[in-house]
Parts: structure tokens; sequence; C-alpha cells
């Protein structure tokens, strides 16, 4: 544990501490890190009120589709598929993982670009919708980049359920859907709220995908932290954004856990922890 | 040489160097029948400093990182310095100023040559994050034949900091087949009118705040190096009109260009030349009011890990001819009379590369206050989180 | 439901097909087909910047998914005896390390580092004997390992704990009771039982370092990973090569797959399935 409690103490604790002290610092002429003690850089958080707005709306919208896209494949990679081809349909799900993101984004700048599905739809005679560099393109990115992510902990819940439970279900004459609806369904819970929580926390740092699909438009507060650190220089603003992003996780990460710990009946394999 | 070098036509170059570009002629084909080489012989055998090829000057390792910008390099001279001296060129691309100056000063950049422009160069040394030049190491360099007005900015309190790459000027580009019978707009007052109307989600700004607040300030006409807080909310008033409209902040616009998705964007003097040159219905415009001249320069950060290498590469790459290559490819123009001495007339009358007095009199070069001033990151920054 | 099934792997694999065929294009511009070529493949593979980027890579991901496999699991194990204030601080940081996005981490950890180097680096000089040049600290491999290797120890911890504690413990009493050390009862019966979730552990840590762009980006210092090497190219107009890179580590890891599949498999027949 010694060596564990050093690296958490090293890399988590100590960087963590000089953000929330340079936080309360002021930017220097060239820009970087003069020593100070404000709270001006947490009253200007106003100024990236849109960036925490984008990403505290894309980022549950953005978790949610991914969990209505992945529970449908989940259900039927874990309860309909034959079971020969089980382990390849999974091992297929998480296959596009092995390539970069950035490469797989930048063919989706392809597909979704002028000489892409636009064009597709141009040819069927639908006109030619603008799809690169809007907030749907960044969706498009979000869900294709953590649908594997999602499709995983529901299969693992799914498949651990016992299939007898649905036949008494149906031998004591209740349709499928309401077996679904009060057998499957809260059955598999633990592993939607683990797919979730998942999926939340990263789509809130997300940087790359807004960059790259979004045209530099639709801004997450992963790139204002970006810009502040690569393009403005100015480190204290960066860090109390850091700071401020940090805090709105633990609140809605700890609500969270709480809510669908009461709500999956106390189940202690609920979430990561 | 024989006298089949002594003559050939425009057309003949051109076709030549498009035959070169595209693969299909080797280097010294293409050398050896525009007369390039010759030119080439010539000039090394008047000036001691390039036969004795100062590259070749004993191991310099196997490698040399260089920071530089989208589009500026000719590959082809790459291969021609790795193959002399056997130091492959590992290239990082930037998207502007701050974010270089950025990751200097986060320390560790592990770069041996990197491409100021002319308005960072006293940042960089006032932050001493600049090597100054130990010029009897860079041969090539002859300050007498370079245009004081672009290479200047390279010496700080007398000393030379950084020696001069090329210069340009920032407008925009237009694909008029777009314009639907419009005339074509010439000011930086119709590129903002005209992405707030006919090309509503088709324009490109630069991802980076001295051009595009700069470009902003001049549709009031207001200096582009402004750092007065009125004229500056008069231009945030501006960018924050526009921003719906515009199809992506960023300063790689060429493929967006060339795709067809984007008609518009600001833009620097050879990426104007590189699409024009494939795509003649893009064309570059200088805004009258004016907007940006510039200049870059070839520097070497403090720390350099491959100093030699570094030296050496610098050096390769301001030999005339070498230098003319890379003009050629990339369209931007040299502050040396040598390298004019190599290009042929198509390229030393280009418009675009070489804009006519009163436009280029209307240019104002970047200031290094507006480049740090916190004022206008602050809004560049508003601007794009809005 | 199959052909919903099936409407979702087309959505998977598109822009992966998308990015094999023009690796194959002839011409030099990514997105406008010009023939078939394969000479982007031998471009790639003759490229010393990204062999070396893709050697890092594999370096910083095999050595912090190793330290942070062995360091998680020493914890996991270690946690079982802990209790109290120990305990939930422990796990409150564990809690942390996962959820602070990693965008974070790399920009604290940059700046972290900076400020210390500055502080150590003339202490150093000041301290190291005349004439001889002092070692300066920066930013580097070690640091990218350390930064990597943070939250993927933390996943590990998360794993294999959980594993643990669906262990049968009467197991462990009875090796005890028939004498065993504790080393061979680690050996010959925890580990074994908790091996499947340090294999799962190490594998996620690995594919996370591997494929991690943002805190590289920030603390990776003069060292170029393939997805920095990645975006770098990007940014100077994509040619096929690009492509290439992408689909030749595709196929590789499809191949380390299939094999790991079927040794797995014949391990799985003759021990019972444990190793599942």
């Amino acid at each position: 544990m010694a060596p564990a409690t050093i690296w958490l103490l090293a890399m988590l604790v100590l960087p963590l501490v000089v953000v929330l002290v340079f936080s309360f610092g002021e930017r220097a002429a060239a820009g970087g890190y003069s020593a100070a003690v404000t709270l001006e850089n947490f009253a200007n958080l106003g100024a990236r009120w849109t960036a925490f707005q984008n990403t505290l709306m894309l980022a549950p919208l953005g978790t949610v589709l991914c969990l209505l896209i992945a529970y449908p494949l989940a259900y039927y990679l874990a309860v309909k598929s034959d079971p020969k081809w089980r382990t390849l349909l999974l091992i297929l799900v998480i296959v596009p993982f092995w390539t970069s993101i950035l490469i797989r984004s930048y063919a989706w700048i392809f597909l979704l670009g002028g000489q892409g599905i636009p064009k597709l739809v141009s040819l069927i005679g639908y006109g030619s919708p603008r799809l690169i560099n809007t907030p749907f393109a960044v969706l498009t990115g979000i869900v294709y980049g953590y649908l594997p992510l999602m499709v995983f902990p529901i299969y693992v819940s799914l498949e651990r359920l016992d299939k007898r439970l649905l036949e008494a279900s149906a031998d004591l004459g209740s349709p499928p859907w309401r077996s679904f609806l009060q057998v499957t369904l809260p059955l598999s819970m633990p592993g939607v709220a683990t797919g979730c929580m998942l999926v939340f926390i990263l789509l809130m740092g997300e940087f790359l995908i807004p960059a790259m699909l979004g045209g530099g438009k639709v801004f997450f507060v992963g790139n204002a932290l970006v810009d502040l650190f690569l393009q403005s220089r100015n480190w204290p603003f960066g860090a109390a954004v850091a700071v401020a992003l940090v805090l709105i996780m633990l609140v809605t990460v700890t609500l969270y856990m709480r809510f669908t710990r009461r709500w999956a009946g106390g189940r202690d394999d609920v979430s990561l922890m | 040489m024989t006298n089949r070098n002594d003559f050939i036509s425009r057309e003949r170059f051109m076709a030549e160097l498009m035959r070169y570009r595209k693969g299909s002629v080797t280097r010294r084909h293409f050398l050896g029948v525009t007369g390039l080489g010759a030119a080439t012989a010539v000039l090394g055998s008047a000036m001691p400093g390039l036969r004795s090829a100062a590259w070749a000057q004993g191991n310099i390792g196997d490698r040399v990182v260089l920071a530089t910008w989208p589009n500026y390099h000719d590959p082809a001279n790459f291969e021609a310095f790795k193959a002399a001296t056997g130091a492959a060129v590992d290239m990082n691309v930037f998207g502007s100023n701050e974010e270089m100056l950025a990751k200097l000063q986060a320390g560790g950049s592990g770069w041996d040559v990197f491409v100021p422009t002319n308005y960072t160069i006293t940042t960089y040394v006032g932050e001493d994050l600049i090597e100054p030049l130990d010029m009897a190491r860079i041969p090539n360099y002859d300050p007498a034949s370079f245009n004081e007005r672009f290479a200047g900015p390279g010496t700080v309190d007398g000393k030379v900091y950084a020696v001069s790459k090329n210069w340009g000027t920032t407008g925009f580009a237009v694909n008029t087949s777009q314009l639907g019978g419009k005339p074509k707009p010439t000011t930086w007052k119709e590129f903002w009118d005209l992405t707030q109307a006919e090309f509503s989600g088709r324009t490109m700004v630069h991802d980076y705040q001295l051009t595009t607040i700069g470009n902003a300030l001049k549709y009031y006409g207001y200096s582009f190096n402004s750092i007065d807080a009125n004229e500056l909310a008069e231009a945030e008033k501006l960018l924050m009109a526009a921003k719906p409209h515009l199809f992506a902040i960023s300063s790689d616009y060429q493929p967006s260009m060339r795709s067809g998705d984007a008609w518009m964007t600001i833009c620097w003097t050879g990426d104007g030349k590189q699409m024009n040159r494939d795509m003649p219905e893009i064309e570059y415009v200088l805004g009258k009011e004016g907007g940006e001249l510039w200049s870059d320069f070839y520097a070497i950060p403090k720390g350099a890990p491959h100093m030699d290498a570094a030296y050496a590469l610098i050096n390769f790459l301001l030999d005339p001819a070498v230098n003319a290559k890379e003009a050629l490819f990339h369209g931007y123009p040299t502050a040396d009379k040598r390298v004019d001495a190599l290009l042929p007339p198509e390229v030393l009358n280009d418009p675009i590369l070489y804009p006519a007095a009163e436009l280029l009199d209307a240019l104002e070069f970047g200031a290094a206050v507006t480049l740090t001033d916190p004022n206008r990151a602050e809004l560049m920054a508003r601007f794009k989180s809005a | 439901m199959r052909i919903y099934a099936l409407a979702v792997y087309l959505f998977l694999y598109i822009p992966i097909a998308v990015i094999a065929i023009f690796s194959f294009n002839a011409g030099r511009y990514a997105a406008q087909l010009q023939g078939f070529s394969t000479q982007w493949y031998g471009k790639a593979l003759s490229n010393s910047f990204v062999m070396e980027a893709l050697q890092t890579s594999a370096t910083v991901a095999l050595s912090s998914a190793i330290l942070a496999t062995l360091a998680g699991t020493m914890a996991a194990l270690a946690l079982q005896g802990v209790t109290g204030r120990p305990r939930a601080i422990f796990d409150a940081l564990l809690y942390i390390a996962v959820m602070v996005p990693g965008i974070v981490i790399g920009i604290s950890t940059l700046i972290a580092l900076v400020t210390l180097f500055d502080w150590v680096n003339p202490l150093l000089t000041a301290l190291w004997p005349t004439g001889w040049s002092a070692p300066q600290l920066h930013l580097g491999r070690g640091s990218l390992i350390a930064a990597h290797g943070l939250f993927a120890m933390a996943l590990v911890v998360i794993i294999v704990r959980a594993r643990v504690a669906g262990m049968d413990r009467s197991l462990i009493e009875a090796s005890a009771d028939l004498g065993a050390t504790p080393w061979g009862t680690f050996r010959q019966v925890t580990l074994p039982q908790i091996f499947p979730a340090i294999l799962a552990g190490f594998l996620l840590s690995f594919t996370f370092s591997f494929d991690d762009f943002i805190v590289a980006f920030f603390v990776a210092g003069s060292e170029t990973t393939l997805p920095i090497y990645v975006f770098s190219s990007i940014r100077r107009g994509v040619t096929p090569e690009i492509n290439a890179i992408g689909t030749m580590v595709l196929a590789v890891s499809l191949l380390i797959l299939v094999v790991a599949q079927s040794i797995l498999q014949r391990g799985q027949r003759k021990g019972g399935g444990r190793a599942a």
C-alpha cells in the first residue's frame, strides 16, 4: 500500500494543491504565474459560463444517447445472440477503440464534411445539410467514442441475469414487456449506473472531440482549459477553471452515486467504487 | 554547363516546376533543365561559404527538431538535408505564436530550431527563452543581401537572435465561384459583412487573437495593433455577432477551403498562393483598410538538445538555391536578394507574393505588446467560448 | 433486434473502413481518392519518427501498466486489513483519482512539475561539485509514466479489490490450517483467484496509456508518443501515411487478440475455466 499511497500523494495531491494555490495568483506580464492572493480569478469564472453550460448540457445528453444506443445492443449480445458468436461480437465492439481517437475523429471529419454524408444526401435530393462543426457533429463523435464504455458494463450485468427468472415470470403469465420492465431492467441497473458514470466522467473533461468536430466553435470546459494554458497563457485563471471543474464533478458524481445507490436498493456494485 | 541551360521560357519553367512538384521528374532533372542548378553552381563558386557546404562540418547527430507553421517547407529539401548530413528533420507544426511561446515557457520543448514571427522576438529575449546566434556558424546568412525591413526584428539590442526566413501578409482567401455574380470583396468591411450574410456558415477565422481581433478592428478602421479598451469593445461586438455565422475557428483552413466546405478565410500569403495555384477560383485578397505585414525567422531556443544540427539546418535552409526551392514550393517571398535572383519573373511579378505598393503601405507589423496584452488574449478566449 | 445490432456495428465500422480505404490511396491528399497504392505503408514503416513514436508509446504504456498493476494489486490486498480513518482517506484519494478529468491531471501535473523543477534544478547545480555538469530534472518519459500510471493504478485497485472481496475465504483458511506459509498461500490460493482481475487491470492500463493524448500533450516534454505524432501530422495536412499507421496498429492488435484468445481458450480447457 505504501507505493500506491506515495504515488497518489506525489502525482495527485501535490498537483491539485499546486493548482489550488495558483488559482489565487495573478497572470505574469508575458503570461504564466506570478504569486499573489486574490479571488479575482474565481470572480471571473462567469466569462467561461458558456463553456460550463455547454459541458453541463452536452455531457449528460451524450451520456443518455450512449445509453439509449448501447442498451439494446448489450441486451442483444447478452440475451439474444448466439453464444457461439458472442465473444467475437463483443470483441468487435472494442476493436475500433484500438485506433487512435484522433484518427477516428479525422474519419468523421471526412464523413460529416461536404464530400461525405451531405453529398450523399444531396444526391438523393434532400438538399445539402451542414453537419461538420455543429453540436450534432460533436454529439456523433461523443457517442462514437464512448459507446463501448457503455455497452460493456450493461452487458456484464445482463449476462449475470438468471434466465430462470424470466422463464418464471413468463410462466406466471406476464407478457414479455412486463418481464423486461419488472425483472430485466431493474437487475441491469448496476451496469447502467456504472456505464453512465464512466461516460459522464470522461465527457466532463472532453477536449479533443469538440476541438476536431466542432471547428473550435463548440466549446467544452476542456477546450477553455487548453486555451487558457496554450493560447492566453493565463495559468492562474486556468487553475481557477480547473478547480471549479473538479468541484462540480465532486458534487455531481457524489450526488449521482447517492441517488443510484438508493435507487438500486443499496447494492454495492452499483458503481466503480 | 552546356548551351541547353542558357534559356528557358517562363511557360517551360512553370511546366517543369509542376512536373517536378508532382514527382514525375527528379530534382536533378528539374535543376538541370531550369538552370537553377547552374545558378547554384555559379553562386557556389562565387561565395566561399557555400561551396564548402558548411553543414558538412562533421557529425551533427541523427536528428534535428523543428517547430514551424503549416505548409511552410518543401519535404524534398529535408530529404536532401538528411542525405547530406545524416540528420532527419522532425517537424512539429503549430497554429499560433501564442502556442509556441506557451510550450517554450513550460520548458522541456526539445526543439532545436523554431520559427518565431517578428513581434514575438523581444518577448522571447525578455523571458530568456532564445539563444543568441553565433553568426560564424551560419555563413550562408549575408546581412547585406537581406531587406532590413524584414530582417531587422531578428536583432535585439545589437545581438542577432534570429535570421530572416520569409515575409508575407495576412489577407483573406475567397472562393469567387460562390459569390453568385457579386463583385469580389476587397475590404475587411466586406469580409465581415459577407460572413454575416451570403457566406453565413462558410467563413473561417484564425485560431489566435492577433489577426482575428486585428482584422475585426480593421472593420472600423482602427489600428490592427490597438489595445484601446473602447476599440476592442467594438471589435468584440463584431466578433460575437459574426460567430454564429462562422464555419470554424481554425488556423488550418486549406482542407476545408479545398473541399468546398468553407468559402472564405483569413489567410496568409503562401496558403493563398498554394490554393490559388491548384484552384484558380480561390483568390487572395488584401483588405484595402490594411491588416498585417509580418516576417518570420529561424531561431534556436535556449537549451536546444542538438545545437550543431540546429545551426547546420538553418545554414542549409538559407542557402539561396535551397531557399528558392522553398519559396517556389510554399509561395512565401524571402527577404534575400540572392534568392530573388534565382526566382522566375512570374513569381517576382506575382501580386499574391508581392502586392501593389498602395496595398502594402496600408499594412502594419504586429507589435510585441499586441501579443502579450492580457485584454486581447481574454477577448479572444471569450469569443471562442461564447 | 438483429437488424438493430447490425446498424450499430455499421456505425462503429464505417469510419474504420474510411481509414483503411484511404490508407491505400495513391494521392498525397488524404481526402481525395486517386487510385490504389501501398506506398504509404512503406513510407510509414521507413519513417524513423513514426517508429520511434510507436516505441515510446509502447515503452510508456508497458512501464506504466506494469508499475500500476504491481502497486495497485499490493494496495488492494493490503487494504483488506485497513479500516477506520486511513482506509477512508485512501478511498477518498482513489475516488478523486478516478474522477478528476485527464485534462486537469495533465495541466496540474505540468504546472506542479515545472514549478518543482524550477526550485530543484538550481539547487542541484549549486550542490554539484564545480566542473561537473549537474543533472537537471525535466519533463519526459518519467513524468509521463508517473502521470499515466496514476489513473491506471486507481483502476487496478478498484478492479482487484472487487475480486478480493468476492474471493472464497475458506480456501485461504484451509491452506493456512494445512500448514502453508503465507507466501505459499498467496502464490497457490490467492493469486490464481485474483489473477483474472489483475490481467484485466493490466490490459485496461495499457490501453489507456497507449491511446492517451491529452495527458501526454501536457507532460511528455520533448517525448513524442504516437497520439502526439498523429496530432502534429493532422496539423501539417493529413497524408494517407497516418491512415496506414492507424490500419497497422489495428491489424496488429487484432492479431494479438486472436493469439491471446486462442491461448486463453487452450488454458481454459486445461485449467477448468479459472482463467476466464
